[in-house]
């Protein structure tokens, strides 16, 4: 037993001595006492040995050695506990995710205005649903529509925010589809950003998904009805392109309709197509 | 910016605007000022997407812009900002105390909006307030314009830098974003609008809330024809005459716990003669004399000169220091050391910590090495009366949340640690930073637990709401009892239980995120006192 002691204590004086050339010189200040061992003082500590006996063991090696006798180079006390004293086990793991509280928590404020505000609280996180300003992500196609979804949807007042407040290039680029029109303002609003190599690059990327983003922002016009954000119902009057817009208007108007303009049947075609067919009742 | 305050403006920012905008005000957090197009690039979303994002952030005051060399414009998000956002409710519910509920309903609809301006937000709040009101009668433009006036005046909303009217004879390409600028002299100033009119109240029919799609509604009328007077103008809520209040509130109601209630009616009459004469970051108000004060008293005060004297006397006299007397001239000049008072409520938020977490006598060791600065251990065991080891323990464990410190003092070069002083003290500097970021964790964590406990109800939720919706159109079309039994019956009994339950637990995590919001103001008043005079 002495022998092992002997044999593991060797590498551990070494870094003992280490250790206390350490600037911070805390190597023995108990609260850091545990995280600063050394892993191969650390293996000596989990053997049973007595914690206070083995340093006493350890200080009397490393600074007297070749004295023979175990003698104290600092007051012990001052570190903390007397000798002959069991110290708390050393702490391997972190701390536990949900530790148990000994002392139970206050209970809540309660009045009149704290009720109010918790009611506020409440109101306000279901009426910023409804607001423009929250942009919901776009959901992916289920394989049945169900029929009840159109129906459920909220529909939001739209917003358009205040070009003039803003950097040029946040105005949104009309779509591909508009080419004709308005490939002119495109042009405008591209010029303005500087281009740099990279940034070519990445125009070119953005285009690409600006053509596949029109073909899916019709998609989502026509399952939508009521867009937020896109530059359309003249509702506000700060807009500077008040005549491009109408126009643009009249358009997205007639696309979020339910009905499309090309199935409608109204009802004239009726009389004149049961007259090609007599036999037909007609109810 | 923390790992917690990033996890909780999320957090905020999902539940406020939605998952895209969170990604792209997240990002911005993170990585700081960035142009759109490596936003577009880093978080891979589609630039439309992202425009829209940043229109949404801009127009909260969350994410500025600044125009860089070469044209490029960069964004920024307002970290800080975000995290107001919790506390809407306290602000809405002051303006309800201070302003009625017009007042209520103006700072409402500024903090949803952002901003607005003053004509729009006029005509929103009085349609609003008209659907409250009895049938038959509306509210009119002019009150809400005067409370709108009113509340300028004081302060609490105040106007949105205003786009740079650059002259027409400049060359060149117009700029690509432009400069806001805002005169100090005008940010309070509203402008003369004759806002006539009355509110309207929503006519039954239009109340639809599914069916009709929006396009079919008929556009608003006749408003989009008139010019609008103030455009242009923006207003927004100034947080930070809310905050100011809330501070005075706090050492108003810390004097009233202390002493009593006329000495807190004095303390709250000197914080409301300096509002306008002092800065709100000021270390201490401008002096007051005592007969100013007695002048100054509310109406309904029949205290005499000298009572009142004795008062001030005493009140500067406590060791808290939160009135501090300046001169002897006009009968005492009296300021109040608001630094102080911030540093105080802040020890006594950590003090109350440390008791409600470790236990009476361990708040017993705090208070004391709060108190004499330094102390070894051997100090701590003799004045503090408690056994060595449990001493040992509990400074220990206090260590160890880093609510106490150890201060190392040499006595000799090579810092030999049998050679060397160590002294328990507290740094309440740092120790607040702790907790302010343990406070973050916290509200986190209530808002993914709320998160967590309303998805596992989803369902139950949704099938409650229908069968609400069911019963309130069977109301309204007349049916008789015994149907509504039945419909009610639909949701049986231990369901309605489960609902009360996540009911109950669902207003408790609200309230403690208030409450928790409360010791964020306090800490964060705190520490940014502390930093400006630095």
């Amino acid at each position: 037993m002495a022998a092992l002691r002997a044999e593991r204590a060797s590498p551990a004086v070494e870094s003992v001595r280490d250790c206390r050339s350490l600037e911070s010189g805390s190597f023995l200040s108990l609260p850091t006492f545990r995280l600063l061992f050394c892993p191969s003082l650390e293996a000596l500590v989990l053997s049973e040995q007595n914690l206070p006996t083995f340093l006493v063991q350890l200080v009397a090696m490393a600074g007297n050695k070749g004295r023979g006798r175990a003698a104290y180079t600092f007051n012990i006390e001052a570190v903390g506990f007397n000798r002959g004293e069991k110290l708390p086990d050393v702490v391997l793991k972190p701390p536990p995710l949900f530790p148990d509280t000994d002392y139970k928590p206050v209970p809540l404020k309660t009045g009149e205005g704290e009720d109010y505000m918790l009611a506020l609280k409440q109101e306000l996180r279901e009426t910023v649903k409804r607001m423009p300003y929250f942009i919901e992500t776009p959901e992916e196609k289920e394989d049945i529509e169900r029929y009840s979804k159109r129906y459920m949807k909220v529909y939001k007042e739209e917003w358009i925010p205040d070009w003039r407040r803003l950097p040029r290039e946040m105005m949104p680029k009309k779509k591909y589809k508009k080419a004709g029109s308005k490939s002119k303002k495109v042009d405008n609003t591209s010029k303005d950003t500087s281009l740099t190599n990279t940034a070519d690059v990445l125009k070119k990327i953005e285009e690409l998904e600006k053509r596949g983003d029109g073909e899916k922002s019709d998609e989502e016009n026509e399952e939508k009805e009521g867009s937020k954000e896109k530059n359309k119902e003249g509702d506000e009057d700060e807009e500077d392109d008040a005549v491009e817009q109408e126009e643009y208007d009249e358009e997205e108007h007639e696309e979020e309709n339910d009905y499309i303009n090309s199935y409608f049947d109204n009802g004239e075609d009726f009389g004149a197509d049961s007259d090609d067919n007599m036999d037909e009742a007609t109810y | 910016m923390t790992q917690a305050e990033i996890k909780l403006c999320s957090l905020l920012l999902q539940e406020h605007f939605g998952e895209i905008v969170e990604k792209i005000g997240v990002h911005l957090i993170r990585t700081g000022s960035q142009p759109i197009r490596v936003i577009v690039h880093d978080t891979r979303t589609s630039l439309d997407q992202v425009k829209k994002a940043l229109c949404v952030l801009i127009q909260h005051n969350l994410v500025i812009y600044q125009v860089h060399r070469r044209g490029m414009v960069e964004y920024e998000a307002q970290c800080s900002r975000v995290l107001r956002m919790l506390r809407y409710p306290r602000y809405i519910y002051t303006a309800k105390t201070l302003y009625n509920d017009t007042g209520e309903l103006i700072v409402e609809e500024l903090l949803l909006n952002g901003k607005m301006t003053m004509s729009a937000l006029v005509k929103k709040v009085a349609d609003r307030l008209t659907e409250t009101m009895e049938d038959g009668k509306t509210m009119d433009y002019a009150e809400v314009s005067c409370t709108f006036v009113r509340l300028a005046d004081t302060h609490f909303v105040q106007r949105c830098p205003l786009v740079h009217a650059t002259e027409n004879s400049d060359p060149g390409p117009p700029p690509p974003a432009p400069t806001l600028v805002i005169n100090e002299k005008d940010m309070f100033l509203v402008p003369k609008l004759s806002l006539i009119g009355k509110g309207k109240r929503r006519r039954s029919s239009e109340d639809d809330a599914t069916g009709e799609p929006k396009a079919k509604r008929p556009k608003h009328t006749t408003d989009n024809k008139e010019p609008i007077p103030d455009d242009g103008i923006y207003w927004q809520a100034n947080l930070d005459r809310f905050h100011q209040h809330f501070r005075d509130q706090a050492i108003v109601s810390a004097v009233a716990n202390r002493m009593d209630q006329t000495s807190s009616e004095i303390v709250r009459t000197m914080l409301r003669m300096s509002e306008v004469t002092t800065p709100s970051s000021a270390p201490f108000t401008q002096p007051l004399s005592s007969n100013e004060i007695f002048r100054s008293l509310p109406v309904g005060y029949n205290i005499s000169k000298q009572v009142l004297d004795q008062y001030l006397t005493l009140l500067a006299d406590d060791p808290l220091e939160f009135v501090g007397k300046s001169g002897d001239s006009g009968g005492g000049m009296y300021i109040i050391n608001l630094h102080k008072a911030l540093g105080s409520l802040a020890t006594a938020s950590l003090e109350s910590v440390v008791q409600e977490r470790f236990g009476s006598r361990c708040a017993r060791i705090f208070r004391l090495v709060l108190q004499k600065k330094h102390l070894e251990q051997k100090q701590v065991e003799d004045f503090a009366m408690i056994p060595a080891k449990e001493a040992k323990d509990m400074l220990y464990k206090m260590l160890s949340e880093n609510f106490i410190s150890l201060q190392e003092i040499p006595k000799t070069p090579d810092h030999a640690p049998s050679r060397t002083f160590y002294l328990y003290t507290v740094n309440i500097l740092s120790a607040a930073r702790m907790l302010l970021h343990r406070c973050y964790k916290s509200i986190a964590n209530l808002i993914e637990r709320r998160q967590f406990e309303t998805k596992e109800n989803k369902r139950l939720l949704e099938k409650s709401q229908r069968v609400e919706a069911i019963i309130a159109s069977m109301q309204a079309t007349g049916a008789e009892a015994a149907q509504l039994q039945e419909i009610e019956e639909m949701i049986t009994a231990p369901e309605r239980q489960q609902l009360e339950t996540l009911k109950h637990n669902v207003n408790k995590l609200d309230a403690s995120e208030i409450q928790v919001d409360e010791t964020i103001f306090l800490l964060e008043s705190y520490i940014e006192s502390t930093m400006k005079r630095q």
